[in-house]
């Protein structure tokens, strides 16, 4: 258990508010499965789902918006919250992610790994290769080998990897 | 009772499943001292790569992982002063400033007897109340299982999360994650926006990797560069008269450790936190003050989170009400291999639960051994930089959701929840609730359903059934309890009450 935040952390009060936007979003959209026809209606679980999540995201929003602010020189969202370590990583597994039905599992992986390491790590680059190297092998052969995996293949370069 | 036996002896006649027990709990250790790596984690990557294997070979291997793993959160507790899991909390209090003392491998060694013991307590619960509480639940009603499933939902939200409204707000997220596909009753569409690959809804297996991979290797990039501290080990394997000595203590906190894990929604992290609460207020004159490396005060929690293991498995198997996050994505597992967790998993295949029974009891056997050993080789291992490690487990989280459906729009969900993980773990909302809503969120819609039908739609009826028959009332009284402990008028109450008495 947690204890109770004396301040605002920066963003968390845009972040109650996408809460409750999302929560009103879909209870609207559960509203919408069947509306009040029935009480045994496909929409009806969602609705109380959603209706459980606008009330809580309410009291969220009210609560965090009553928290006092940052003291003045606390750092912001972008030095705390997503810092740009985070958004290189999150790039990163985004172009891995978006990369792996063309270019296969090995391909992909070997080059999110080699610069997650290098941008993570930085060391030698030779000795990020090597550790590339080494851990992809281990991988590839526990979960193709030992656990008969699938691994995805690229559809540019099948066959190859 | 001798076809039970036999059920138990599946795992241990088997030299294949004896070696998969095995590699779980050793692979289990060491993730759960691994900080950055967690059992939940693990056990929901594990879950994509085992789906296609025999049920017992996946289950050896689950077992291992769970058991080991809330185990191995100690060392890295008492080694580095970092709880491994947060079972291993109460750990740390007492074993990081043993370690300082030089006295870590008496303290691992400890931890390790008396964590096999509570392991103990907790299986031998497991296999005899499992059985009475299961035929027991066989007069549970639909209605039953729908108050079950909001009570496990809220507790999970309120004891782990930063408010009330945050653990209500995670837990009907995840309900409505559940919701998405066709609606198994009418094939009606929800939350598919006339996409075919929302038909089927999304994978809980994506999510569950998504928010406890993904989202706890973003959350590990603020700490990146904590150093390891190096530790000297010495003496290992305990003192017979210290084993001696703390023996009824173990038993009192093996106990909390079963009931706490057999509550729905509590598992080994309250339990083990309970137990040394309790250490703290029995022990009446401790050798040193507590938080400067009392034993006392590292045996309980010790006792109590293994004990938690056999615990949680009651209300899983017996109720299909997983106890906390890692119980949740267990439970997945047994989903996806066809299993029904629930009363009549016992009637209708006995099989299958002694042999998890006689697993969890090998896996046990093979935390004595592998705790006490190995242990120089441990300490160089989880040195592992977390620079290192971040990357890794983004790999595996994707392959492992890949691999479950060949199919690369789970991956996209998984990264998806990863991301949204993050953001909801650093402004304080807990994912476990949302996992254990979007496993218990279909059962609970469908028996919500059926609750109304028996009713035939009338709001009235509905609400009498749930005081007139005594199972619903007094799972309703608890649900009530537990909201009304959520507002004013409780506290309001409380400070009039104490008032009243001084």
């Amino acid at each position: 258990m947690t204890s109770e935040t004396p301040h605002r952390r920066p963003g968390e009060l845009v972040f109650a508010l996408l809460l409750v936007v999302f929560s009103v979003a879909a209870f609207w959209q559960a509203y919408g499965i069947s509306g009040f026809s029935s009480k045994i209606a496909p929409g009806v679980f969602p609705m109380i789902a959603s209706g459980v999540m606008v009330i809580s995201g309410l009291k969220v929003l009210i609560s965090t918006a009553r928290l006092p602010k940052q003291d003045a020189g606390a750092p912001g969202f972008l030095s705390e919250i997503l810092t740009g370590r985070h958004l290189v990583v999150i790039g990163l597994v985004f172009g891995y992610v978006l990369s792996m039905p063309f270019v296969g599992f090995v391909a992909s992986s070997a080059l999110f790994l080699f610069c997650a390491f290098q941008f993570l790590w930085r060391k030698n680059p030779l000795l990020t290769l090597a550790l590339t190297a080494t851990t992809l092998t281990l991988i590839y052969l526990v979960f193709r080998e030992v656990f008969q995996v699938v691994l995805p293949q690229g559809t540019l370069i099948r066959g190859l990897f | 009772m001798l076809e039970a036996l036999g059920f138990f002896a599946t795992a241990w006649t088997d030299p294949w499943l004896i070696f998969l027990v095995a590699t779980g709990t050793l692979t289990g250790i060491y993730i759960g001292a691994i900080p950055g790596l967690s059992v939940t984690m693990a056990t929901s990557i594990l879950i994509s790569f085992t789906f296609k294997w025999d049920v017992n070979e996946a289950l050896a291997l689950i077992s291992g992982v769970f058991f080991g793993g809330v185990y191995g959160g100690s060392r890295t507790a008492i080694l580095l002063n970092i709880p491994g899991a947060p079972s291993a909390i109460a750990t740390a209090l007492e074993g990081y400033p043993l370690a300082k003392r030089g006295e870590a491998g008496e303290a691992i060694g400890l931890t390790t007897v008396m964590s096999v013991f509570g392991g103990f307590v907790g299986i031998i619960a497991l296999a005899l109340f499992a059985p009475v509480i299961s035929e027991f639940a066989l007069m549970f009603q639909s209605r039953d299982y729908l108050l079950l499933g909001v009570i496990g939902i809220l507790l999970v939200g309120t004891l782990s999360g930063e408010s009330f409204a945050k653990g209500a707000f995670a837990g009907a997220l995840g309900v409505l994650i559940g919701m998405v596909g066709l609606d198994p009753m009418t094939a009606e569409g929800r939350f598919t926006f006339g996409s075919i690959h929302l038909l089927g809804g999304i994978s809980y297996v994506a999510a569950m990797i998504g928010l406890f991979g993904v989202a706890e290797a973003l959350v590990q990039l603020k700490t990146l560069n904590t150093p390891a501290i190096k530790q000297k080990i010495d003496r290992i394997i305990p003192k017979f008269s210290d084993v001696k000595k703390y023996f009824w203590l173990a038993i009192r906190a093996s106990g909390i450790g079963t009931i706490i894990g057999a509550l729905p929604g509590t598992g080994g992290d309250i339990a083990a936190l309970l137990a040394y609460d309790d250490a703290k207020r029995s022990t009446k004159n401790p050798e040193r003050p507590f938080g400067t490396g009392n034993r006392e005060g590292l045996v309980a929690p010790e006792a109590a989170n293994n004990a938690a293991v056999g615990g949680a498995h009651i209300p899983m198997l017996t109720l299909g009400i997983p106890g906390d996050a890692v119980t949740a994505v267990i439970i997945g597992a047994l989903f996806i291999h066809g299993l029904k967790p629930g009363p009549l998993l016992l009637v209708e295949t006995p099989h299958l639960f002694w042999f998890i029974v006689g697993t969890l009891t090998l896996a046990n056997i093979f935390l004595l051994i592998f705790g006490l050993t190995g242990i120089r080789l441990f300490t160089k291992i989880v040195e592992c930089p977390k620079a290192v490690l971040i990357p890794l487990i983004i790999v595996l989280s994707s392959v492992g959701t890949y691999a479950i459906q060949n199919n690369p729009v789970d991956v996209y969900w998984m990264l998806l929840f990863g991301v949204v993980g993050y953001f909801m773990k650093t402004y304080g909302l807990e994912v476990g609730p949302v996992i254990l809503g979007v496993i218990l969120g279909p059962m609970m819609d469908s028996n919500y359903r059926r609750t109304m039908l028996r009713a035939r739609s009338d709001f009235g009826d509905f609400i009498w059934g749930f005081i007139s028959n005594p199972i619903s009332l007094i799972l309703t009284v608890a649900l009530l309890f537990m909201l009304l402990s959520q507002t004013k008028l409780w506290s309001y109450l409380r400070s009039r009450i104490s008032a009243g008495r001084t």
